[in-house]
């Protein structure tokens, strides 16, 4: 997909400067927070930790950048001593500001979760759809540097959930466990994760931050844990139990890594999102599961995976977008059982000519832990 | 994202508290005439929403509705799944799905308020456009005013509980920096035992910022990967407990501390002593860079001055406050970071440990 392999930077600024002259866009202007920091990651490469950010992207490959804090503007320019970064303390003002002062040329704002009021309330605000999506169909397709950075991820996020089932110990408290995880990670020189966690029996409904919940004998432990390289998130989800499974436990696990399975198998270019949903689903239904696939009790069955966590296609089978090579998403029918509680198995994977390829490693079995 | 410990302990955070700050918030409210204020919440802005109800989103988004009387209501862009958790470690009315976060804020409104003239937004002018625009295309449009004023009028200074919060934090920040290994020779293995440290203390969050090489350059970085150390290296810990944040930062030598780092320990004492309400504008002497944050809106920290822009906005007497400094002695460049307890006019800011 880019004449520029192995330069994230460069390959994902000449994609953009492609799109923008197509449609005739000379300065996008990204909008960005802690929170949605993916597009601004996507188009100036930069990952704001605090504040506002926005990039003002040219068709000619320049950028710069206005941020909120002092120490955050440094922090850029250390980065990217290229770049043009300013600070203020109203950044959004100072950022519709540079908007007027660029004057008559055509300019576009996105992305839509990330664009504040004032700026929407100006004369650009016809422009945040058609810019978002421009972005949104960039971000879909990954380059082989993007690639290859969810793969390093995919093999933190083995690695990492090897210390989770090594940390899962009776007694334990729930935020110990992440404690351990987030700490292998930064010995790997991950800086961002998104895990959440379950522990218990038939009660537990899902997953969640993780509480002062000791773990108890028998507990299932499930984690959804996603570490972030070069901005890149893999995902993986796996289910452990503290002791030998009862037989519930091991029937459980049967259905959720068939239908994981049928899921896996049902990746390829053309299918939709909603046949992988409807792939998973099926198994459910076809052991009398059906219930638990719906929006009472489990949320997607899978969805995109690139500069944000939780990205496009959401995997539901009411979602028709067509997959393509290079697409990379986490397949995971993740949900409540009845006899056993929340349970989940997920892996990342990568769209490929003749399938998919599967991106995590870990082996796909309901993991015993001991008590003793 | 969020991953640390989040839970509610009501001997660390009655709920009286919570109803006592929302009372005040609902007296402004009621003073400026409006039938309701919207606060928007996420991971990057959770601060006013946890202020008021404790509760702090791990990722997706929320508006908390206030009326002018009545428990406070979560319009919340989670999964029903999630409503228990967010019930258990949060104080709050009534907690609506709502994956449409605008659109859910108008249907609530439209059943609440149908006839509501003037609808509060805090900092309505960073309110996401996801959100905003069904509110704005709505009849309540016109009706939106911004409330940051309001909320920012009674946000500081900060009572007792969030004191002893911050107390906590920062405790945790101490003990953190004590697990650093003393033979550390790359940024990974600190940040390993800082971050390993601190949460299994129970910090909600931790962002370290680091300048690996001193010498080379004061910067405090977001690494991705890793670095070396050099024999001076600074670490700024942000940390959150319990949604109460703290900015805590060193200077460490792995050789013996340079004399020129005590003289400068004691200006930053100084320094802090001779800051009150009264006296936001710090001079702390030549080449030096500073800043004073504290929390009164949605963001974990805001600036409230700087060397660079003055003049500073005002602030009460017994905010809770963070001040980093950057000096550029004769031998290099130091930094240090500590919250504090602001003095009122006359009396001298307190560290908070």
């Amino acid at each position: 997909m880019s004449a520029i392999p192995g330069n994230p930077r460069a390959e994902r600024r000449a994609r953009l400067a492609t799109a923008m002259a197509d449609e005739g866009i000379d300065i996008l202007v990204v909008a960005g927070n802690p929170w949605r920091s993916d597009y601004l990651r996507f188009a100036a490469d930069i990952t704001p930790v605090e504040g506002h950010a926005f990039a003002f992207i040219g068709r000619d490959g320049s950028a710069r950048v206005i941020v909120e804090h002092p120490a955050e503007a440094a922090r850029l320019r250390s980065e990217q001593t290229e770049l043009d970064v300013r600070w203020s303390l109203s950044a959004i003002e100072e950022t519709a500001i540079a908007i007027r002062e660029l004057g008559r040329r055509r300019i576009a704002l996105a992305p839509l979760a990330a664009v504040p009021y004032r700026l929407a309330m100006g004369p650009l605000v016809a422009s945040i759809a058609q810019a978002t999506a421009l972005l949104d169909r960039l971000m879909l397709r990954k380059s082989p540097s993007e690639i290859d950075a969810i793969r390093r991820a995919a093999v933190l996020a083995d690695q990492g959930y090897a210390v989770f089932r090594d940390a899962a110990r009776v007694g334990r408290p729930e935020y110990a466990l992440v404690a351990e995880v987030e700490a292998f990670l930064r010995s790997r020189g991950c800086p961002e994760n998104f895990q959440i966690l379950g522990s218990g029996g038939r009660e537990v409904r899902g997953m969640h931050p993780p509480s002062e919940r000791r773990l108890a004998p028998g507990d299932l432990v499930t984690t959804e844990l996603t570490p972030c390289v070069d901005g890149y998130y893999a995902q993986i989800c796996r289910t452990l139990v503290l002791g030998e499974p009862s037989t519930a436990q091991e029937r459980a696990f049967a259905v959720y890594n068939e239908a994981l399975e049928a899921g896996i198998a049902a990746v390829r270019p053309g299918a939709s999102a909603g046949d992988v949903a409807r792939a998973q689903n099926e198994v459910f239904r076809d052991h009398g599961l059906g219930d638990y696939v719906t929006s009472e009790y489990t949320r997607v069955r899978g969805h995109g995976l690139g500069l944000y966590v939780d990205g496009r296609p959401a995997v539901l089978e009411d979602v028709d977008l067509n997959l393509e090579p290079d697409m990379t998403l986490v397949v995971h029918p993740n949900t409540y059982h009845p006899e056993v509680g929340y349970f989940v198995h997920g892996d990342s994977v990568r769209v490929v000519p003749d399938g998919c390829e599967v991106l995590t490693r870990t082996p796909r079995r309901l993991f015993s832990v001991p008590t003793a | 994202m969020r991953r640390g410990l989040i839970s509610w302990s009501r001997d660390e955070v009655p709920t009286s508290v919570l109803d006592r700050r929302v009372a005040r918030f609902q007296e402004k409210i009621q003073a400026a005439k409006l039938d309701a204020v919207l606060v928007y919440t996420s991971f990057a802005r959770p601060s006013a929403v946890a202020w008021l109800t404790h509760f702090v989103p791990y990722w997706n988004e929320a508006l908390l509705v206030v009326q002018p009387g009545g428990a406070p209501v979560l319009l919340a862009a989670f999964s029903k799944r999630v409503h228990d958790w967010i019930r258990s470690v949060s104080h709050l009315g009534e907690v609506r799905s709502a994956p449409d976060l605008g659109r859910a804020a108008v249907n609530f409104l439209e059943e609440r308020l149908p006839k509501a003239s003037s609808i509060g937004v805090l900092e309505l002018g960073a309110l996401p456009w996801s959100v905003a625009e069904p509110i704005v295309k709505s009849r309540y449009g016109p009706a939106l005013v911004d409330a940051t004023g309001l909320y920012a009028a009674i946000r500081q200074p900060a009572d007792e509980v969030e004191i002893r919060l911050a107390r906590r934090a920062v405790t945790i920040a101490v003990q953190a920096f004590e697990k650093i290994p003393t033979s550390a020779t790359r940024a990974s293995e600190l940040l390993s035992a800082l971050e390993r440290s601190a949460r299994l203390d129970g910090a909600e969050e931790v962002l370290p910022r680091v300048a690996p090489d001193l010498r080379a350059d004061a910067t405090l970085c977001r690494l991705e990967g890793d670095a070396l150390l050099g024999e001076r290296y600074a670490v700024e810990l942000s940390i959150a407990y319990k949604a109460t944040w703290v900015r805590f930062t060193r200077c460490i030598a792995t050789q013996a501390v340079p004399p020129s780092w005590r003289s400068a320990a004691d200006r930053f004492v100084e320094t802090v002593e001779r800051l009150n309400e009264a006296n936001l504008s710090l001079e702390p002497g030549k080449n030096a860079a500073w800043t004073l944050e504290t929390c009164r809106g949605s963001p974990p920290l805001s600036i409230v001055a700087t060397g660079e822009t003055p003049p500073p906005s005002a602030l009460p007497g017994g905010s809770l406050a963070c001040l980093s400094l950057q000096l550029a002695l004769d031998d290099g460049p130091w930094l240090r970071g500590e919250p504090l307890i602001l003095g009122s006019r006359g009396q001298p800011s307190r560290l908070l440990i």
